[in-house]
């Protein structure tokens, strides 16, 4: 974080004003694609539109998920070195893991649409659907420990941990219950295959992509800021509860 | 290493033994609890059969909870945390110990849940060795994951109901493989009861890995 | 549902989401900086368009 945030707007920079215009750009470009310029499909009809958001949605999710779980490794290699130190990890960890579960949540929400309109049910017990919802409930389970008050650097220690025993345990979710649907699959259509995208609607999946990560990165940003002015926040009011007792004990002396 | 380990699962098996929490109040529950599937199902003779190898493990999965619960709440109640910290023994060892221990009671749960099932829906053993391969897997990685995220949630006023939804979504691919496991073993279904055990002891396996390596982390105060 | 109303739902949904989130981060940071003291020199005009996510 190079600069502090200014006064008027409490977590507003110069820079990341840029990074907001271009989102609000990047968003009305990929409503106009998604929605508008790109073809319907041959299959699916308008649903497909809805893959603009939910493929995205995922990938980002993932993204930031990764992004949690270098934080909390790098967290916790400086906490060793210095006392106090790389808070700043744990922070980024943090505001990585909530955007990751918004954006989880909205892969699951679209998804459970496309579904509706497509195969005729809301859900699908394929791996795809399955393993997301799991990812789902694991995230939302770190934001819940997170919460849990604590002195920073424990708590810290603790929800990096699970971030990284979660992030291992992603693979072993991901096969077990791919091989697990596999098994199940017999002679019915492959339920949970996307379908063939080509052409304009390729390019309007990968800029909806970029489109979206700029907007995370935003939310990201942002969230750190806020996260890192609770703790400012936290620490005085710990200050100024320490030096009122003291000044107790003064006038009692 | 080890032998400091073997002396913690010790002392929870000796607390164990003299409580009598297992045997008295959790297999009675998670006995309980597959008649309460019945119910669920309507005593439909035919799913409760189908069924029977995922029932087991939910069932092994609440009451395995509890004994995690426990496993913990013994330690914080009477500040003994602290006491570990300040002591000698190192942290992957605490975590060995705290694993055995647990892997142990879930065991005895585990011995009465075997019968249960076999007795209440009405299935049979067909391969033994499978089973017993299975319930060792499972119970294995069940104990590890549970300690590790036990301690993630130890000494907080809300584990009771943060351990579970912590735990849970870790567990998912134990209990789909146990599930998988057993129905080859109690013959309900012919499939890959064999990879689905080895998967069982792969998750504990590194489990165990990322227990060593991180509990010291767990453990750290301030 | 047909597949318009489908799409509608979802893309909307999915604005609602993220706007009311962006938003919330954006507020929260106010808040926060408020009882921190900082920027009370300044008087928060109520006709700018300070509410607007992108603009922060």
């Amino acid at each position: 974080m190079a600069q502090m945030p200014g006064t008027k707007h409490m977590t507003a920079t110069p820079a990341t004003r840029v990074l907001g215009a271009v989102a609000l750009v990047a968003v009305l470009l990929m409503v106009l694609l998604g929605l508008v310029v790109s073809p319907a499909d041959v299959v699916q009809g308008q649903a497909v539109r809805m893959l603009y958001l939910h493929v995205p949605s995922i990938w980002i999710a993932y993204g930031a998920f990764v992004l949690t779980s270098l934080s909390s490794a790098l967290f916790l290699i400086r906490s060793r070195r210095r006392h106090d130190g790389g808070r700043h990890y744990d922070r980024l960890a943090g505001s990585a893991a909530e955007v990751g579960v918004v954006f989880t949540g909205i892969t699951l929400a679209t998804g459970m649409l496309w579904g509706r309109v497509t195969w005729g049910t809301y859900w699908q017990w394929d791996a795809r659907l399955t393993t997301t919802v799991l990812l789902f409930v694991t995230y939302l389970g770190y934001l819940a420990l997170r919460r849990l008050p604590a002195d920073p650097m424990t708590r810290g220690r603790r929800t990096a941990v699970m971030a990284l025993v979660s992030f291992v345990n992603v693979p072993i979710v991901h096969y077990s219950v791919d091989w697990w649907r596999t098994l199940h699959q017999k002679a019915s259509l492959s339920v949970g295959r996307r379908p063939e995208i080509t052409g304009e609607m390729y390019w309007t999946l990968l800029y909806s992509t970029l489109a979206v990560t700029i907007v995370a990165s935003w939310l990201i940003v942002h969230r750190y800021r806020v996260i890192r002015l609770e703790e400012l926040r936290d620490e005085e009011a710990l200050e100024a509860l320490i030096a009122s007792r003291l000044k107790e004990d003064d006038v009692q002396a | 290493m080890l032998r400091e380990a073997l002396l913690i699962a010790r002392k929870d098996l000796r607390v164990e033994w003299r409580s009598k929490v297992t045997l008295g109040h959790v297999a009675p529950l998670a006995l309980l609890i597959l008649v309460v599937f019945a119910f669920a199902f309507d005593a439909n003779a035919r799913l409760l059969e189908l069924g029977a190898g995922g029932l087991y493990w939910v069932a092994v999965l609440f009451g395995g909870t509890l004994l995690i619960q426990r496993a913990f709440d013994v330690e914080t109640e009477d500040g003994n945390f602290d006491a570990f910290r300040m002591s000698a023994i190192g942290a992957p060892s605490l975590f060995l110990g705290k694993s055995l221990g647990v892997f142990f009671q879930v065991v005895l749960l585990e011995l009465v849940l075997v019968p249960g099932v076999v007795l209440l829906y009405n299935v049979r053993i067909e391969n033994w060795v499978l089973l017993l391969a299975a319930a060792v897997g499972g119970t294995l990685a069940f104990s590890v994951c549970g300690v590790l995220w036990g301690a993630m949630a130890a000494g907080l006023r809300v584990r009771a109901t943060l351990l579970p939804l912590l735990l849970v979504p870790v567990l998912a691919p134990v209990l789909l493989a146990g599930s998988r496991a057993f129905e080859t073993a109690l013959g309900v279904r012919a499939e890959a009861g064999w990879t689905w055990t080895s998967l069982m002891f792969v998750i504990a396996a590194v489990h165990t890995a990322i227990g060593l390596g991180t509990f010291g982390f767990l453990l750290e105060e301030g | 549902m047909s597949e318009v109303t489908t799409v509608a739902t979802g893309w909307g949904l999915s604005f609602i989401v993220v706007v009311t989130y962006a938003l919330w981060i954006v507020g929260r940071g106010k808040t926060v900086g408020r009882e921190l003291g900082i920027g009370g020199q300044e008087e928060l005009d109520p006709g700018s368009d300070s509410s607007m996510p992108a603009d922060s």
